[in-house]
């Protein structure tokens, strides 16, 4: 649980995600999308050297795959930690402060999707600009990377809904829904334009 | 520099050549830019113990204080404090039976080197030239982990241009630090 999934070889944590009933889950998988999308807009970037700020935008890139790697491991956590009060919650053995510590095991469990869904969101933007403003060779590539940023971004803003168990007006799924929607429209713009 | 400039302003040799003429105000205005770097000297590279970090902080700017005037050049001052400071923890660590600091007994894993410090260091004092708006941009998107989004809310700036200022303000710095080595 929580392991350092970027020191895993692809196919174990593949394995680890079919796991039955356990971390990693979706928003771990979730958060590895952005990271490797952002290291797509890396790449880009790096590929682009009539661009006067593509290294400001690799520094960029590489700082959101670093945070989204170190989430997939912090929303693992969380989600263990979530299931295991879930399951005393199943079995009827939950007091009026195991209730309380469940709700605060499932707002824990909302917070990676919800800082996932915003790394997203920043993502499909650093890959507007990308296709934007690099190297053509590599615009299908920075449209790709908006489209997993994107889709990701959807992934985390439903994990955050549900571990809320929510409200439509509770602020952070307000924000949850703001980043899908940037990312949504930001990677819909590119890959219609057929870039 | 003008002569009334603010200490925080002035370059390293500049703060000397005040220190030197008995500028209290630049003197405080050393420790502070000093202090960090020196501490993360000791507490990172060497990792001493809280006492002996305390004296060994004490003690090196001291040796600043009383021997700033044999500095021959002003604008190495980093270089001399950071050269005092790992003179200062070996003479510690050489008293207690090691000899070495501790990136080089526990190997890569031990914790960033003196040079990634000196970076770091060059880093900051490379910001403070920036101007305010570059600085708050980047403080918000490397130091504070804010999103383009909050960053754009904040600063009351069009969300889609985040990106681009902080590329620039990148570029800026990138320039800064070119022109210091």
């Amino acid at each position: 649980m929580g392991d350092d999934y970027l020191d895993l070889r692809l196919e174990t944590f593949l394995e680890q995600l079919s796991a039955a009933g356990s971390a990693p889950g979706g928003g771990s998988a979730a958060a590895v999308t952005v990271a490797a999308a952002a290291r797509l807009v890396e790449m880009v970037a790096s590929c682009s050297h009539r661009w006067d700020d593509a290294g400001g935008i690799v520094a960029q890139a590489a700082t959101i795959a670093a945070r989204a790697a170190e989430l997939a491991s912090t929303d693992a956590v969380a989600w263990e930690e979530a299931l295991a009060a879930l399951r005393e919650a199943e079995a009827g053995t939950l007091d009026a402060k195991g209730s309380r510590l469940l709700e605060r095991k499932l707002d824990a469990a909302a917070a990676a999707p919800l800082e996932i869904a915003s790394l997203g969101a920043d993502v499909a933007a650093l890959a507007a600009l990308a296709c934007e403003r690099g190297d053509a060779t590599y615009r299908a590539d920075a449209a790709a990377a908006a489209a997993l940023a994107a889709g990701a971004a959807r992934a985390a803003a439903h994990l955050v809904r549900v571990n809320l168990a929510v409200r439509g007006s509770d602020p952070r799924l307000a924000r949850a829904l703001a980043s899908e929607r940037s990312a949504a429209e930001l990677a819909a713009g590119l890959v219609e334009s057929g870039a | 520099m003008t002569e009334g400039a603010r200490p925080s302003a002035l370059s390293d040799a500049e703060l000397v050549e005040r220190c030197r003429a008995g500028d209290e105000q630049a003197w405080g205005e050393l420790v502070e830019r000093y202090s960090r770097y020196v501490y993360a000297i000791i507490s990172r590279g060497f990792r001493l113990g809280e006492n002996d970090a305390e004296d060994v902080f004490q003690d090196v700017f001291t040796r600043v204080y009383t021997n700033l005037d044999s500095l021959r050049d002003s604008s190495a001052l980093r270089p001399w404090i950071a050269q005092l400071t790992r003179r200062r923890c070996l003479d510690v660590l050489a008293s207690k039976g090691r000899e070495q600091p501790a990136e080089e007994v526990g190997g890569a894993e031990s914790g960033p080197d003196l040079h990634e410090l000196d970076e770091a260091f060059a880093v900051r004092e490379a910001l403070v030239s920036l101007s305010e708006a570059c600085q708050e941009i980047l403080d918000r998107f490397f130091a504070r982990d804010q999103s383009y989004r909050t960053i754009a809310d904040e600063l009351d700036l069009p969300a889609g241009t985040i990106a681009s200022r902080i590329a620039r303000c990148l570029g800026k710095l990138r320039a800064e630090l070119e022109e210091t080595e």
